[in-house]
Parts: C-alpha cells; sequence; structure tokens
C-alpha cells in the first residue's frame, strides 16, 4: 500500500500497531516504522495525528537502538570469547567454522 | 547404398576425431599442471591436534628445492618472494629442520614437499621415541624417550604428533619430481633478488581439513544436533581384529547365560600388531615395524594346525589356543583396549558369533608378538618372572639352540617394567598380574611407522616357487633360500614358538623334523609387500571371487567405511590357514559358517571348516557416554574429514604484476560507468527518432 496516501487514523493506527509490535521481541518492525513513518511525521505539515505519530517514531528509534547497541555488544563478546567458552559457544551456535577452533 | 556407407563413415570419423579431441577440461585450469603424491592429514586425540591441513582455498608457494642444508637459510632469512614452497629430501626432513619452517611462520613458509630421493637417508621415523607412551604402563621403567638406551623407537622424531601449520605433500614418482625440478631450474633458480619482479613456479596444495581443536571437540561438533549443516568433522580411527582359533569352539545352543559364561576352556592367547602408521595418506607398508610379527603369527597358526593332535587327544582336553590380531594398535592400542573392554564385559566374542563368551578366567597366559627387527636379539619380555615365563623361556631356547634343527638363536629375558610398546601393555593395564609375555627384539628399525619402512627395509625378493605353502617342510629342505633371508628367519622364529607351544599343549617335547615353510613367508610378504593378486590371496578366497589389486593392501587402521583390506585379507588367510578339510561335504552343502569353501593352493576348491571371526577395533571412549576425554583411559584419536587432496604447479605472477591487472580491471570498470552515464544522458542524440522509454506504453484506459 501507498502509505501516503491512506487517511491519517490509519497512519496513525498503524504507527501504533507496528510501535506495539516491536515489543514482541522484533526490533527490526521498530526500525521498519521508523523508516516508514518518518516522512508523516516530521516532513508533513501537521496534521491532528502527527504529534502521536512523532512520539510512536521517536519510541521506535530509541529501542531500535537500544537493541542495536545490545547486539553489537553481543556480537562482539560472543565472537572474542567464542573458542575459550568451548561447549557453550557451540551449544549456542548453529554455524560452526571448518578447520578452526 | 554406397552414399550411405560413405556418410556412416564420415560421420564415424567425426566421432573419434571428437572423441580424441573433446577435453572436458575448463579454461581457467588449463594454466596448472598437476602433481600427483600423497598428502599429510589430520588426527586428533583427545586434547590435541596433530598432522597438517591447507588453508580452505589451497596454500600456495614458490618452489625452492633443497639439496643442502644452507639452501634453508635462504627461505629463512626474509625471502624476497614470500610464501615459498620448499621441496626437501628424506634426509633433509628433520625434526630441526621442520621446527625451524614452523617457526618462519606460514606468512614465509606456505607449503612443505618431501621429494622421494632418499640417497643420502639414513634414518626416517617420525613416531615418538616412545611409541603409545601414555597408554602404556605408567612406570619410569618403561620407556625413557631421553635415554635412547631404554627408549623403543631411538631413532624417532616424533613428528607425527607436531600440528603444522603448513600441508606437506609427499611425492614419490620420480617423473613428477624432475617435472617440479624442471619447473624450479627454469623459472626460479637464477637472479633470486629479481624474484620479485618476475612470474615464477609456484605450487597449490588443497589439503583443507574440517576438524580442529581435539577428538572432544570435533565429536562434539559433528554429534551436534543444532548442526544444520550436517557437516561431520572428524571420524573415530576403527577398524576389525580378527581372530581364530586352532581347535572349532562349540556352537552355543541354549541361551541360559550361566552355562555360557562358566566355560572350562582353557586358552592359550597369540596376538600381534595388524596396523602400521605413517605421515601419508595411503603410503606405509609397516613391512619391519608389523608385518614381521604377523608373518610369524601366521606361520605359528599354520603350524600348530597341522602339527597338534585333535584337541581330544591332548592332556587337557578343554585347551585351545586363541590368535588375535590386533587392529589400530599404533594408535594407543585401539584394537587391544577393545579386545580387554569386551572381555570384561562378558561381550567376546559378539553374540552374533554363537560361541560362549570368554573371560580372562579363560585365558592361561598370552604370548604377544612384538617387533623382531633383529631376530638374534629376540627377547622374552615379562613383568616378573613366574614359573611360567621360565618354563616358556626355557622350552623356546631349548628349540632355538637344538642341534637337530640349526637355529643357533639365542633368546635372552628381561623380567622388568620395561616392556616394549605391544597389546600386552593394554592387558597389563587392567591388570599387572596378567600373564602376558612378550618376543620383541632390540629394536633397530630406523625406518619405523614410516614411508620407508618397505621391502627395501626388509631386504624381501620374491622367489615366485609356484609351489605348495602349505605343507610343512623338513628342517633340511630350504627349498633354496639363503639363510639370512626374510623368508629363512621367519620360518626359523615361527617354528621355534609353534614348538614351543606344542609342547605346552601336549605336555610332550616335540621332536618331529617337519618346521615352518618358508615358501608361506614368500608368499605372504609378496601379498602384503608388493601385490595382491597373489597365490596365497587367491587360495584363501572363494573360488572364482574377484583377484586383489595388483597393490600392496592398505594397513592403516583408517575409519569407519575405510577400505579396511589389511584385516579382510588376514581373516582370509588365518580362516584358511586354521581351518580343517572336510573331503566328504560337497561343494552346494558348505555355504554355511563355520563351513566354508576356499580356492586353495591349487584353486580346485576344497570345503573346510573354519574358526575365523571379526571383533570390533573402535575405541571404547567412543561407546561410554560422557567419556573424560583427558582421563587418558583409551584411545581418542580421531581422523578429520576432508574433501580432496590436490596439487598442482603454475607460473604465479609476481606481485607487481598482479597489482598491476587489479588496477588496470578497476579502472575499466571506473571507465564504464562513466561511458553508461555519458551514453544515457544523451541518448536523444543517439537515439533521436525514438520516445522516451516511460511514453512507449499507453496509459490504461479506463472502464
Amino acid at each position: 500500500m501507498d502509505f501516503s496516501k491512506a487517511p491519517n487514523s490509519r497512519k496513525l493506527q498503524l504507527c501504533r500497531t507496528y510501535f506495539y509490535a516491536g515489543f514482541a521481541l522484533l526490533p527490526f518492525v521498530w526500525a521498519i516504522n521508523v523508516c516508514w513513518c518518518f516522512e508523516e511525521a516530521f516532513r508533513k505539515p501537521p496534521f491532528p495525528e502527527q504529534s502521536q505519530i512523532k512520539r510512536f517514531v521517536i519510541y521506535s528509534a530509541v529501542g531500535t537502538l537500544l537493541w542495536l547497541v545490545a547486539i553489537i555488544a553481543w556480537i562482539i563478546t560472543f565472537q572474542t570469547n567464542r573458542t575459550s567458552w568451548g561447549a557453550t559457544a557451540d551449544y549456542m551456535s548453529f554455524m560452526i567454522p571448518l578447520g578452526s577452533a | 547404398m554406397e552414399k550411405r556407407v560413405q556418410a556412416a563413415a564420415i560421420w564415424l570419423l567425426m566421432l573419434l576425431h571428437g572423441a580424441a579431441v573433446a577435453q572436458g577440461e575448463r579454461t581457467r585450469d588449463k594454466m596448472y599442471q598437476s602433481i600427483v603424491g600423497a598428502g599429510c592429514f589430520r588426527r586428533l586425540n583427545g586434547t590435541h591436534q596433530t598432522g597438517c591441513s591447507s588453508t580452505h582455498a589451497g596454500s600456495v608457494g614458490v618452489l625452492h628445492l633443497i639439496k643442502v642444508e644452507a639452501d634453508l637459510e635462504f627461505l629463512l632469512a626474509s625471502p624476497p618472494s614470500p610464501p615459498y614452497a620448499p621441496m626437501i629430501p628424506p634426509h633433509l626432513f628433520t625434526r630441526q629442520n621442520l621446527l625451524r619452517l614452523i617457526e618462519a611462520g606460514p606468512k614465509n613458509i606456505s607449503v612443505v614437499l618431501l621429494i622421494n630421493k632418499p640417497d643420502s637417508m639414513k634414518q626416517f621415523s617420525h613416531e615418538l621415541n616412545c611409541p603409545n607412551q601414555y597408554s602404556s604402563l605408567n612406570n619410569s621403567e618403561t620407556c625413557d624417550a631421553s635415554n635412547p638406551a631404554t627408549s623403543w623407537n631411538p631413532w624417532g622424531t616424533g613428528l607425527l604428533h607436531e600440528d603444522f601449520p603448513f600441508p606437506i605433500y609427499y611425492i614419490a614418482d620420480t617423473e613428477e619430481i624432475t617435472k617440479l625440478e624442471k619447473c624450479f631450474e627454469k623459472f626460479n633458480n637464477f637472479e633470486y633478488e629479481t624474484h620479485a619482479l618476475r612470474s615464477l613456479c609456484a605450487v597449490e596444495v588443497k589439503s583443507f581439513m574440517s576438524a580442529a581443536v581435539s577428538s572432544e571437540v570435533c565429536i562434539r561438533r559433528t554429534r551436534f544436533i543444532n548442526n544444520l549443516s550436517g557437516s561431520k568433522y572428524c571420524d573415530p580411527l576403527e577398524g576389525r581384529n580378527v581372530y581364530a582359533t586352532v581347535y572349532p569352539r562349540n556352537i552355543k545352543t541354549d541361551d541360559s547365560e550361566v552355562n555360557d559364561i562358566i566355560t572350562r576352556e582353557r586358552f592359550i592367547l597369540v596376538s600381534c600388531r595388524l596396523d602400521t602408521a605413517s605421515m601419508f595418506d595411503g603410503v606405509g607398508l609397516g613391512a619391519m615395524d608389523s608385518l614381521v610379527g604377523l608373518a610369524i603369527l601366521t606361520q605359528v597358526a599354520n603350524l600348530l594346525r597341522q602339527l597338534l593332535p585333535p584337541q581330544s587327544s591332548l592332556p587337557d582336553t578343554k585347551r585351545n589356543v586363541l590368535f588375535v590380531t590386533f587392529n589400530g594398535e599404533s594408535y594407543d592400542y585401539i584394537g587391544s583396549q577393545r579386545f580387554v573392554y569386551d572381555v570384561e564385559r562378558f561381550a567376546f566374542p559378539k553374540a552374533s558369533a554363537r560361541r560362549a563368551p570368554i573371560t580372562f578366567d579363560n585365558i592361561e597366559f598370552m604370548l604377544d608378538i612384538g617387533t623382531l627387527d633383529d631376530i638374534a636379539n629376540i627377547k622374552l619380555h615379562a613383568l616378573s618372572g613366574t614359573p611360567l615365563a621360565q618354563k616358556l623361556l626355557q622350552q623356546l631356547n631349548s628349540y632355538a639352540q637344538s642341534p637337530r634343527y640349526g637355529f643357533n638363536l639365542n633368546i635372552q629375558s628381561e623380567m622388568s617394567y620395561h616392556i616394549p610398546p605391544t597389546s600386552a601393555q593394554s592387558f597389563l593395564r587392567r591388570d599387572p598380574r596378567f600373564p602376558a609375555l612378550i618376543l620383541n627384539a632390540k629394536p633397530a628399525n630406523k625406518y619405523y611407522h614410516s614411508i620407508y619402512d618397505d621391502v627395501e627395509n626388509v631386504a624381501f625378493t620374491y622367489a615366485n616357487t609356484s609351489q605348495d605353502f602349505t605343507m610343512l617342510l623338513d628342517v633340511s629342505n630350504t627349498k633354496g633360500f639363503r639363510a639370512d633371508s626374510l623368508q629363512m628367519k621367519v620360518r626359523n622364529v615361527s617354528s621355534i614358538v609353534a614348538m614351543a607351544l606344542f609342547e605346552t599343549l601336549t605336555g610332550k617335547e616335540y621332536t618331529g623334523s617337519k618346521v615352518a615353510n618358508p615358501v608361506l613367508s614368500d608368499e605372504f610378504f609378496y601379498c602384503f609387500l608388493l601385490s595382491a593378486d597373489c597365490p596365497l590371496f587367491k587360495a584363501a578366497s572363494y573360488p572364482g571371487s574377484p583377484k586383489g589389486l595388483p597393490m600392496p593392501p592398505m594397513r592403516y587402521v583408517s575409519v569407519l567405511g575405510g577400505p579396511q583390506e589389511s584385516s579382510g585379507w588376514t581373516y582370509r588367510v588365518l580362516g584358511y590357514l586354521l581351518s580343517q578339510q572336510q573331503p566328504k561335504i560337497p561343494k552346494d552343502n558348505c555355504t554355511v559358517l563355520p563351513l566354508h569353501y576356499f580356492a586353495g593352493f591349487n584353486g580346485a576348491g576344497e570345503c573346510r571348516l573354519t574358526t575365523q571371526n571379526y571383533s570390533s577395533a573402535l575405541s571404547p571412549a567412543f561407546l561410554i557416554d560422557d567419556y573424560d576425554w583427558r582421563s587418558g583411559n583409551y584411545s581418542t584419536w580421531t581422523e578429520s574429514t576432508w574433501s580432496l587432496f590436490s596439487a598442482r604447479i603454475f607460473l604465479r605472477p609476481s606481485s607487481v604484476h598482479q597489482i598491476t591487472t587489479l588496477s588496470v580491471g578497476i579502472v575499466v570498470l571506473i571507465l564504464s560507468f562513466c561511458l553508461v552515464y555519458i551514453i544515457s544522458s544523451r541518448s536523444e542524440v543517439l537515439f533521436e527518432d525514438l520516445p522516451a522509454s516511460n511514453a512507449a506504453l499507453p496509459p490504461p484506459t479506463a472502464c
């Protein structure tokens, strides 16, 4: 669907749904929400639902950022410690490299 | 009609021509020339990885021939165009040199080629000074690696147990070596300073190994439930022990276990090692290190089968001789550890053999045939000087020194913890009081566990007598073999052992003149050292069954699904020699074991009552749940999986050349983008008459 053509109430409803859906450990939904509603929240001329959309977009952006930081921290920790964790790290992995520790 | 024939002829010609010319080779592979050889691969134990692996894409190095030790200095002191691939002859393939190459790092040394030029070679053994040290008796007296006088392999370098950061490739064929040397001379062997500026002859070796770290890690990863790709990282070393008895055992009829275990059978266990080891895949015959022992065991089996009276006329009618050849002994006694493990659990023989289990109480004593490098220096080893050991020693010597037979050997004894690395160690580790006696000679094999422990190392020449090898001969009949020939040495030792066992079993001195047949040794060594397409293997097979390959059977223990050639042939040979002919049973009724139909010496076919069977040689470490891999109780050796072994040479362009090619490519790419942009922005000029692309479609009509 073309988001910009939807009525404003529909935009708000979608933005809200995406924001709440993100709580189901789905940071990508928040990221999509930010990209999708950014135009409506900050670039479009003011309309009644805009302030609420703006709020959801900002919250989604913060959530995405937190997730990003957490995931990067985990990846760095895991990749640097994988070999020393031994069996535990293997059980966490789906793909294990061939020919190295 | 004539036209048709002509057309057919032309078609045929084209087809033939096409078949001759057509090549499936890819253009990008045409710059390479392949090199035939054998690769070193990765083996792992409970704590370490050993052996070699290439990088995933294949390791590439510039060829450099090492003729003298000083040539190595060029490679080790900041060479001009690294990485290099030294071609090393065996006499320079020493521990010291290899460790220096490892130290130089994979940036300088990426491949090592071992070339088969053994002219200056004096020794070549890469086994440890104390083979199987950590699965032997835990006693400082058993083997001291630092003292050549008491170590069991004084020439060993231990390289077999090192982990190399580069692949090692062995090139046996002289033509292939010439190919490499020519390429080196033509492109590399001049003006070393300009190496970085010109194309050099390089070798690419692919031998990437999947497993890493240790058996614990690779087995865990292989068994791993999340292993989505289904990759197998390593396989346990696994083979089959072969055993047979002199007298057939009763087939179990009822299933009552109590009766099974308490049999009053008494066995003399005669054993030896079946396998050997080397650094390179598929090469290594183990002629002196274990084949001589196997030959003696085979001869003893044949002699006893023919000399002994029926079991019912022995003084003790429950006595029998159990011959076992243990597999995987080179890797921490896999076969014998499993045998001990099975016997303890009443699981030997396995249930499908339908024979009563054998327990340690049933084993009267064990006579283990170790390595017999020099038959003039054989010793009988035991932990302590028991009356049993003294008696057997006295019996052995009475035949060895008897003027009647003229063997002129003197078997010494050593009753101490200085026990050779043979299968008996597994039994003694379980119980030091186990009556194990070991025949072993002073170590004299400078090629122990190596690719050079071959026909020449045992000085074997095939006499090809085409005579009946199953018959026993009179002691004076040497069939023309020289007294110092391998065949006669084996004949003498095996006759002595068989006579001593004969005396033990019958309680009477052996007074006959019949001894082992050197022709059997001749045929045996021919089969195992030169060609499996041989009279002995043919006689021991079913008539008309496929011939053996015209090459010696592989004697490395290998993994499940491996060739298992050596145990297969040993099974047949022991089966044939230890069976009793049943002339009354016709071929059609001779189908169900223990009856088996053999081709026999003359190929006519004969039905025989056999006793041979297999038992598993897989280390108990892989059977026990949650086995502690670091405990050292059982062998933990595994072999990494790999997808291919290959080596090929090509002209590697200089780095300047490579950088130029890459830069030109990038420039062309950028230019092409610019060009496309210019053309596209000026498309109206070029394609004046055409309407714009988005105007080509008419707008949809409203309904």
